[in-house]
């Protein structure tokens, strides 16, 4: 099947089969190995890309599903202002140890962001529940997003 | 040549960080070679069998099956003792146990061979539990007795203290399986070309891997690289395991030369990959008239796994912990790790000291409960001091700084406070609070450094004045990537910037040993700094300079393995735990209201980086303790995935609220001892102390699930 | 490879089901688990897969005077931000999974896939839901518990689809739900307690108690509900026993990996008799 999707910011078009998992797309057919697979299963959101502005798990998501759709995956979001202050926060909050999961940490936290500008702690524990990290027990990362939260005034 | 002066503990941004935050780093599974081919493993799914034969279906050209057969060295796994074959050979002894590779182009056509490959197995009766290896059998797994390894520990007169004491108790506890779940899965790649073998992968051990190679291939040292790529976490899973993919790619690169890639499915990462050691703990103790406590007699058995594996040191770190942070004056600890037919069970931070942990310090408490005293007076009454002795009679030297820690802990966590209003309390809320104390020696046990690693590191110095540090050791998420630059760019007083350090490629760096046993900084890091001093000395202008030093054994320490007397390490990181939880009175769902810490780890070379690794390993520490359920039945986890494993997500845990206590370490770069281990071993304990607490029962197992609780709750009743 | 259908409407679905035997694919997110195989590789779907939750006509939320609807293919997302839904079934969906999933998932993939620990269940047979099943040129209505008869089963036809989820508007003034989970986000429920209740003048005038994962479908008895209703809220501490025994007799939930039957049934009674005493 034909599918035609906005792929960070261009238009894309790929020729598939349908029920293929789209992480597999995403890092097979586009190079897009900022996308990673932590368990295949929906559980531990290093795959997390942003589905018409959304949050979505990539490993869950049949290619087919996304015809017509927007996707931006890290090296989308990471050309983006917003993603330098997430950047520059985790940074300084001590937010990234082994980094496998800081991707998908960091996209759950663009859509986080996106709908609540300011949010406040139990907002972000919330939206970044579907993230497992096991590396900084999560709560230097909390702290990363507040910062980027403070830092990035006026920009979600 | 620095724009402003920096102290060493204060925070610099990982130089990591930006890399891994966008996505630009690889990780082994984001590595692609020309002609690259993917291999899968057919794996025993039966926990003890003959294998009779195989059928194969017909293999398309362009597919390679890859076995024992394909061995040109030795099929066995080097690690300490020679017992774990890479493929299997007329025996299977675990679930998940490698038979064979399918090894070819396509994704597709290898899972249908796979799936097509019938293997015709005799059962043998396996063995499935502790008890079982200890019952005897008629065809032991390893050895005459099932008994990967056996040590006591003897110090005073054992059996006059129980003779006299005023009265003795007897506990016993246990602990259950624990999985890494570090986010990254095992992988490697392996390439041959040239007449040599190069394999890359996500590792903490390099040379261990090396090694190994050199064993299984039967090929000298200099046809064979190892290269790390990024190490998306470890925790001691990534120490020994990796040994066997790396054989496996290596054998199916040379057989098909091409590259070959080899990268587990998280499913399967769960059920072949070591696990932390379940354990059964019996501690006894006389105490005397004084109320002290005049002996213990500790027994402590692991379940080993299968193979041997690194079982034999992970139980002696497990005796050496067994009094905890107490003086007992007549002591014996025996130690037995036994053989199952379950997966081997090897590394996991803290390494047999968190399930001895978990033992004292619920004992303490029950002892306490008996004599009817405070348990944190209990504690302090009996608390190592400098100049005592050690569980192996070694000489405490360092200051020991347990009193201002726990001052402080219990002034920052309202401690006293809680603890009496708790205690008395009908508290129906179920509230409790508990308190931990708690070591970890530092580096490799007894004269595992001097006789074993023997590191040696080397610092370039390039033309232009940048300094490149070679060592073996990886960047695995705890930071040494940036620690270690730090170490060195502050001796040699130049930016972090201008030193270089690259994930380590065995043709280009030194064994400084595995990056293991929190040995990283205090180990490898004074050799550097050692390095860097001289390299300051001797440093020329525009001028290649290269410097080495190897490891000196510091005089005081002294260790007799075969008695297993002195000091079994060279020095140690201490900490503090308080835990307050509430239990919903319903459902006995455990809810953590606040978590507090104090550490003494010498110095902090970065505190940004000691704060992560006392967060996570304390949150991994509380995982342990409350949800991190692993079960098996005939030798099958019944937790397999990560749907049914379950591991704190980030509205489990509260932050940790935490402080150093600075006590430099002479051999140590700027007083450093170790950090990584540390801050895992205090939180189970604590975690269960505020559980008894809260409910006014015993709790003597770890996880504490809300399962187990109803269990107790009933039994109480 | 499997065929997969991206019907352009509604029409165009149902007569793709009427015409072959398919797997219908709204979020997606349970069948891409259940169908994994190893990474890179397309799952396998035995049939072929009809994508729904693209149709507009299944994504839509209504409501009269009367009762809500709404459309099978809606995200648990899309649920939570909708000014329709009443705030106590958005504490049912809010706690389902994570941010992540609850954007792709969709309440009529929670109802089909039938789990006995599916999170949107107790609380629509409580709320005495029915649905609307369409097939080409006929639909019919169906009760919720009439719909699913065991784990994974349900009565659905293959030419059917489930068009949308009818929600009477039922008057009450208590809400209880409790799920527990093994850890407090993103797991899958041990078992849960749905509680609703209209006490009015101290009487019980309408109660529902849904238990979740106790049993192989969602446990619901309108016997006893029955017996509750038109007693003395200060008369429920005399009754408990009695109907905690009536709800024991009918819990029977399982051993498995991540719980036991011992916690499953006593804790579930535990909570409601805490819902029941709460009335008071």
């Amino acid at each position: 099947m034909r599918i035609d999707f906005v792929l960070n910011g261009e238009r894309v078009s790929i020729d598939t089969d349908p029920l293929r998992r789209l992480i597999d797309v995403l890092r097979e057919e586009f190079y897009l190995s900022g996308v990673k697979e932590g368990c295949g299963v929906g559980e531990c959101g290093a795959c997390t890309i942003l589905l018409d502005g959304r949050s979505a798990l990539s490993c869950l998501i049949p290619v087919g599903k996304v015809q017509n759709g927007e996707i931006v995956t890290i090296e989308g979001y990471r050309k983006s202002d917003r993603y330098r202050i997430l950047e520059k926060a985790f940074a300084e909050s001590g937010a990234v140890q082994c980094g496998f999961c800081t991707p998908g940490f960091i996209m759950a936290a663009e859509a986080l962001l996106r709908k609540e500008a300011i949010p406040d702690e139990r907002t972000i524990r919330e939206g970044i529940s579907g993230n497992l990290c096991r590396c900084t027990g999560y709560n230097m990362i909390v702290e990363g997003i507040k910062r980027a939260s403070r830092m990035g005034k006026g920009l979600w | 040549m620095k724009d402003r002066e920096e102290k060493i503990g204060d925070t610099q941004e990982r130089v990591d960080a930006p890399e891994k935050t966008g996505g630009y780093v690889d990780y082994i599974a984001d590595m692609k070679f020309r002609g690259m081919l993917y291999a899968r493993t057919l794996r025993s799914t039966r926990p003890r069998a003959r294998i009779l034969s195989i059928d194969f279906p017909e293999i398309p050209e362009e597919c390679f099956i890859v076995d024992r057969r394909d061995i040109t060295g030795k099929n066995r796994v080097k690690m300490l003792v020679d017992d774990q074959p890479f493929f299997a050979e007329e025996v299977v002894n675990y679930v998940g146990e490698p038979i064979l590779l399918v090894v070819g182009p396509h994704k597709g056509v290898i899972d249908r061979l796979i799936s097509e490959i019938i293997v015709h197995y005799r059962d043998i009766k396996p063995v499935l539990t502790i008890e079982e290896a200890e019952r005897g059998h008629s065809q032991p797994i390893y050895g005459e007795d099932n008994c990967f390894a056996s040590y006591q520990i003897l110090r005073g007169n054992l059996e006059d203290a129980f003779k006299q004491a005023a009265f003795t108790l007897e506990d016993t506890y246990g602990t259950g399986y624990q999985e890494h779940i570090y986010l990254e899965p095992q992988g490697m790649i392996g390439v041959y070309e040239n007449d040599r073998v190069t394999v890359y992968g996500s590792m903490q051990c390099p040379f261990y891997i090396k090694n190994a190679l050199i064993q299984g291939l039967g090929w000298p040292g200099d046809r064979i690289r190892v290269v790390q790529t990024t190490t998306g976490g470890a925790f001691g899973g990534k120490e020994d395991y990796p040994s066997i993919l790396a054989g496996h790619v290596a054998f199916a690169a040379i057989k098909t030369g091409r590259p070959v890639q080899l990268v587990l499915d998280r499913t399967e990462d769960i059920e072949v990959t070591t696990k932390r050691h379940p354990s059964i703990i019996t501690i006894k103790t006389a105490i005397d008239k004084q109320k002290k406590i005049s002996a213990m007699d500790v027994e402590i058995k692991l379940d080993g796994g299968a193979y041997a594996g690194l079982t034999d040191v992970v139980l002696q770190r497990a005796m050496f912990s067994a009094t905890g942070v107490y003086r007992v004056p007549n002591i014996r600890v025996r130690g037995r790790a036994l053989a199952t037919n379950t997966i081997p069970n090897g590394a996991f931070r803290g390494f047999g000291s968190p399930q001895a942990f978990f033992a004292i310090e619920m004992h303490m408490l029950s002892l306490t409960e008996k004599i009817g005293e405070d348990p944190l007076e209990f504690k302090k009454r009996h608390m190592l001091r400098q100049n005592d002795y050690t569980v192996t009679g070694g000489k405490m030297r360092e200051e020991v700084k347990l009193d201002e820690m726990i001052e402080l802990v219990v002034k920052m966590s309202d401690y006293r406070n809680k603890y009496k209003k708790y205690t008395r309390d009908k508290n129906p809320m179920h509230k409790g609070v508990g308190l931990s104390i708690f070591y970890h020696g530092c580096a490799f046990t007894g004269s595992g450094e001097k006789e074993k690693i023997k590191a040696e590191v080397r610092l370039k110095k390039q033309r232009d004045g940048k300094v490149e540090i070679l060592v073996s050791n990886v960047e695995m998420g705890q930071g040494s990537q940036t620690t270690l630059r730090k170490i060195v760019a502050q001796t040699l007083d130049i930016p972090s910037t201008d030193v270089l350090y690259d994930n380590p490629d065995t043709d280009r760096v030194p064994d400084s040993g595995p990056t293991v046993a929190s040995r990283t900084v205090m180990i490898v890091g004074f050799l550097l700094k050692k390095a860097a001093q001289r390299l300051k000395e001797e440093w020329v202008k525009a001028t290649e300079v290269e410097v080495k030093e190897v490891y000196k054994q510091p005089e005081y320490i002294r260790w007799d393995q075969k008695k297993f007397e002195g000091d079994a390490y060279p020095v140690y990181s201490w900490g503090t735990n308080v835990v307050e939880v509430e239990i919903d009175p319903l459902t006995y769902e455990i809810r953590v209201r606040g978590i507090w810490g104090v550490y003494d780890i010498g110095t902090a070379i970065d505190k940004q980086i000691i704060q992560g690794q006392i967060e996570g390993g304390v949150n991994q520490g509380l995982g342990y303790a409350t949800v991190e359920v692993l079960n098996r039945e005939d030798g099958h986890l019944l937790q397999g995935s990560m749907t049914d494993y379950i591991i704190p997500c980030s509205m489990d845990f509260p932050p940790v609220e935490s402080t150093l206590v600075d006590n430099n370490y002479e051999y140590g770069p700027f007083g450093a001892k170790c950090a990584g281990e540390v801050p895992f071993i205090g939180a189970a304990p604590a975690l269960a102390s505020a559980v008894q607490n809260a409910l006014k029962v015993t709790i003597d197992r770890v996880p504490v699930t809300p399962e187990y609780l109803l269990e107790v709750m009933e039994s109480e009743d | 490879m499997v065929r997969a259908l991206r019907p352009k409407n509604l029409g165009e679905a149902l007569k793709a089901l009427d015409k072959e035997r398919v797997i219908v694919l709204a979020g997606g997110t349970d069948l891409m688990v259940s169908r994994k195989r190893w990474s890179g590789l397309t799952p396998l779907f035995e049939k072929p897969v009809l994508f729904i939750d693209h149709l507009d006509a299944l994504k839509g939320v209504e409501s009269d005077g009367n009762c809500v609807k709404i459309g099978s293919a809606c995200t648990f997302t899309s649920l939570l931000e909708n000014g329709e839904i009443p705030g106590f079934f958005k504490d049912v969906l809010s706690q389902i999974a994570s941010p992540a999933i609850r954007n792709i998932a969709t309440i009529g993939g929670n109802i089909c896939n039938a789990s006995p620990a599916g999170d949107t269940l107790p609380i629509l047979y409580a709320l005495n839901a029915s649905l609307v099943l369409a097939a080409v040129g006929s639909s019919r209505t169906i009760a919720i518990d009439n719909f699913i008869t065991g784990p994974g089963e349900t009565v659905i036809n293959e030419n059917e689809l489930v068009k949308e989820i009818v929600i009477p508007k039922d008057e009450f003034n208590v809400f209880f739900y409790k799920k527990v989970g093994a850890r407090r986000a993103n797991s899958c429920s041990k078992l849960s307690f749905t509680g609703l209740a209209r006490v009015v003048k101290g009487k019980i005038g309408d109660i529902r108690i849904a238990f979740g994962a106790v049993s192989p479908t969602v446990v619901r008895s309108r016997e006893i509900e029955q017996k509750m209703k038109n007693k003395s809220v200060s008369d429920i501490e005399k009754m408990l026993p009695e109907w905690s025994n009536s709800y024991s007799l009918i819990l029977d939930p399982i051993d498995d990996q991540r719980c036991n039957r011992r916690y499953r049934k006593k804790i579930s009674l535990r909570i409601l008799e805490h819902f029941l005493r709460s009335l008071n």
